[in-house]
């Protein structure tokens, strides 16, 4: 409805509907659900229905093959012991807590050097963003695997200034952050949005600052930030929320395994595993119901933080 | 600066109008936000969901049968002609053919049972077996017409279990050591004399083909990614990987020796560094090192040799283990059913389907087709009828399994419910170990912990 439409049912709302009324708005409701509907049996077939299929199996005991059993809490119990899933919070934490702010740091980077009016902004956009478009993807996550090898594109250029490099994605001391440099490498999407929100900033904020003498740095902690920070915080939610649940590039780049050493084991890929590898479909559930609850929490905190330094000019 | 005098006048009207939008857009942002996050987390819990597939339906009169098999292109061709074969005498039925490589196979097998879409002939492994049949996702092949009258009773057993005749064997296999003559010669390096080789000469020979080599060529790809090789290093102490009661077969301490040995052979360069193992483990058969030419000798079950020489464009001679006496009839090798035929529970047609198995099996045509590519046929008559149209590598094979009869160690029990997860645990500890991130006793400790619950015992 448009806002038009909705300021003039307002207006009439004064006194009381007249049957009429009543009927139209009713017809209008029925249109509406209508309308509505193809989205309704989706998210009910597809979301909804499969969520609670998984709350109901996150309290039993199923291997898939056998009718789940009711087993009470002992799943959320057992992630208590479970040393392997302690294990891989602690990767997925470290991937989040390094790769996202690490990730929108090149993305503000960029957008800003984007913004100056560059010649030929729309190509050098598209190649920025082009990344984003394939980062997720299996290919790329087969090439970084090829590129990151004990004999890959990056050591055979080490080699050439004398250095001999570790096998990146083979080593648990490195594999992680291989893993990290792609997600950052990703850094289009949130590139875009800055820039979108970049464009919002009056000119004449800056016009007024440099006749006051200010820096192009007191200008960017001054003006650029402040004015930025709603869109940082979009992005900042976004990007957390995406990044707990990566699964694509562990996937692929460790072989499936999480390897080595589990150092590459997500939370995600470990709720694979349990689920379709070790036939403990249960677990996997109530997994994916702790990583709900965590990225709840981190989505509140995030919105609670907000209040301290997003600025809505309002 | 000249002031502009219409500057201050204009200026306030922009400016409001350009916060106007900009706050309109935040505020869409910021609802945006919300929506998106919800919708973000709602994902993480539906992404595992999914549905079963439409029901195979018998249109005009066919049956139509799906089966599934893991396995290369080279698999994948002979077998389709296989089905072409049994299509060929069975109008009535059709054979939908599904297969994939191994790593993916047992995900998609498991979703599909827990569908209720599983495909009607299933090709198994032991280490699966027991899981599927002991929760009835298999059918009893005992109670349909297959003939296994002229199976080896050794393979028919392997199949054989408390729930019934859940697999029947498709082949026989030996754990084995591929040697690539290639590398030995181009390295100046005699092949070993596999009977009478001890484990000192496996990591001196092989140390002296990496010696003499290019850099990035190794005499030995490391074990300690499967578990084959450390059940024939169980079997040479005394131990197995599992009991006839289906418990774990082995303490720490046993393993310990198996991890010394790669690592020591790691340090002198015998097999390759940690981190190229761990790349090593994720290449394909086609690109692994033996068939590239990057390693002189590689652990393999002897049924993938004609694959590995088509790989590799060579030819490539199959070993024993060696062992701790240097006698062949210490190696502690076995016969192992490579894969079984397996039927789901709930196939609405059982007769089609056994009637498939018992082509696959007692069939000289399907014979003359599949050859040894499942190993060596379990059927003598089949074996018999068949030994004429062997390729050259087939016949190695063949050769191979026959020549070592007279030294397998005692049959090796069943693995247990649970055994699927072992190899994974192998891999991952001994990845430990080569990485110095834990000690041998305690990755032993650790790895057994974990087998112990993996197996529920």
């Amino acid at each position: 409805m448009s806002a038009i439409g909705e300021l003039s049912t307002m207006t009439r709302r004064k006194g009381p509907m007249s049957k009429e009324e009543k009927k139209a708005n009713g017809r209008d409701n029925k249109a509406a659900y209508v309308f509505l509907l193809p989205w309704l049996v989706g998210l009910v077939a597809i979301t909804v229905g499969p969520m609670l299929m998984s709350l109901y199996l996150s309290f039993t005991d199923y291997n898939l093959l056998q009718p789940p059993e009711w087993v009470g809490l002992d799943n959320f119990v057992r992630m208590f012991g479970d040393a392997r899933l302690h294990n891989s919070l602690r990767v997925t934490f470290t991937y989040v807590l390094v790769g996202v702010p690490l990730q929108l740091g090149v993305a503000l980077l960029i957008a800003l050097v984007l913004d100056k009016g560059l010649r030929g902004l729309p190509f050098y956009r598209s190649i920025f963003y082009l990344p984003s478009l394939l980062g997720g993807s299996v290919a790329v996550a087969i090439l970084w695997k090829q590129i990151f090898g004990t004999t890959g594109l990056v050591n055979q250029v080490l080699a050439m200034v004398g250095i001999e490099g570790p096998g990146w994605i083979s080593d648990p001391n490195t594999a992680l952050g291989s893993i990290i440099l792609l997600h950052v490498w990703t850094f289009g999407s949130p590139m875009i949005i800055f820039l979108a929100g970049l464009r919002q900033i009056p000119v004449m904020y800056y016009e007024a600052a440099k006749v006051d003498g200010a820096t192009t740095l007191q200008q960017f902690w001054r003006i650029t930030l402040p004015m930025l920070s709603p869109i940082i915080f979009f992005n900042l939610v976004l990007q957390i929320i995406g990044s707990f649940q990566s699964f694509t590039q562990a996937f692929i780049v460790s072989g499936g395994n999480g390897g080595p050493s589990d150092s590459t084991m997500f939370f995600t890929l470990y709720l694979y595993q349990k689920g379709f590898g070790q036939f403990d479909m249960g677990y996997a559930s109530a997994m994916a119901w702790f990583l709900l609850v965590i990225i709840g929490v981190f989505t509140a905190i995030n919105f609670i933080a907000s209040k301290y330094w997003v600025f809505y000019d309002d | 600066m000249p002031v502009n005098p219409k500057g201050e006048a204009v200026a306030p009207a922009t400016a409001s109008k350009v916060r106007a939008s900009a706050q309109k857009g935040k505020r869409r942002l910021r609802a945006s936000a919300l929506v998106a996050a919800t919708a973000a987390a709602v994902l993480a819990l539906t992404a595992c969901g999914g549905g079963g597939g439409p029901e195979a339906k018998s249109a005009d009169g066919k049956v139509e049968l799906r089966f599934s098999w893991w396995g290369g292109d080279k698999r994948a061709q002979l077998t389709q002609e296989a089905i072409a074969a049994f299509e060929a005498e069975n109008p009535n039925i059709k054979i939908k053919p599904e297969y994939g490589d191994w790593s993916g196979y047992w995900d998609k097998l498991a979703t599909q049972v827990a569908a209720n879409d599983a495909p009607d002939i299933i090709q198994m492994d032991e280490k699966y077996i027991t899981e599927y049949s002991s929760r009835g996702a298999l059918l009893d092949l005992s109670k349909y017409d297959v003939d296994t009258s002229k199976l080896d009773e050794a393979a028919l057993n392997a199949g054989k279990g408390e729930d019934g005749l859940t697999g029947i064997a498709a082949g026989i296999n030996a754990a084995t050591i591929l040697a690539n003559p290639a590398v030995f010669q181009a390295a100046g390096v005699p092949l070993p004399d596999d009977k009478t080789w001890t484990w000192e000469d496996f990591e001196r020979i092989a140390a002296e083909v990496t010696a003499k080599s290019p850099k990035g060529t190794y005499g030995a790809a490391a074990y300690g990614t499967d578990e084959a090789s450390l059940g024939v290093w169980l079997r040479q102490n005394g131990k197995s990987l599992y009991t006839a009661d289906g418990k774990l077969g082995f303490e720490p301490a046993d393993i310990k020796g198996y991890w010394e040995l790669l690592k020591q052979m790691s340090e002198n360069k015998a097999v390759p560094t940690a981190s190229e193992i761990v790349e090593a483990e994720a290449a394909p058969l086609d690109q692994s090192g033996l068939a590239t030419g990057k390693n002189g000798m590689a652990f393999w079950w002897s049924n993938q040799l004609p694959a590995l020489e088509k790989a590799a464009g060579g030819e490539l001679q199959i070993l024993r283990f060696p062992s701790k006496t240097g006698k062949a009839e210490d190696a502690g090798l076995w016969y192992k059913a490579s894969q079984f035929w397996s039927a789901s529970s709930r196939t609405k047609h059982p007769e089609e389907t056994a009637k498939f198995i018992d082509f696959l099996t007692n069939n000289v045509k399907a014979g003359e087709i599949l050859l040894a590519d499942r190993g060596v046929y379990p059927n003598s008559d089949v074996r018999e009828a068949i030994a004429p149209k062997l390729a050259k590598a087939d016949v190695k094979v063949v050769d191979f399994i026959g020549a070592i009869k007279e030294e397998l160690g005692e049959a090796p029990a069943a693995p247990p419910k649970g055994a699927g997860a072992i190899q994974e645990i192998i891999k991952r500890y001994t990845s430990e170990v080569m990485f110095n991130r834990l000690s041998e006793e305690e990755a032993g400790k650790k790895a057994v912990d974990e087998m112990k619950s993996a197996i529920g015992a």
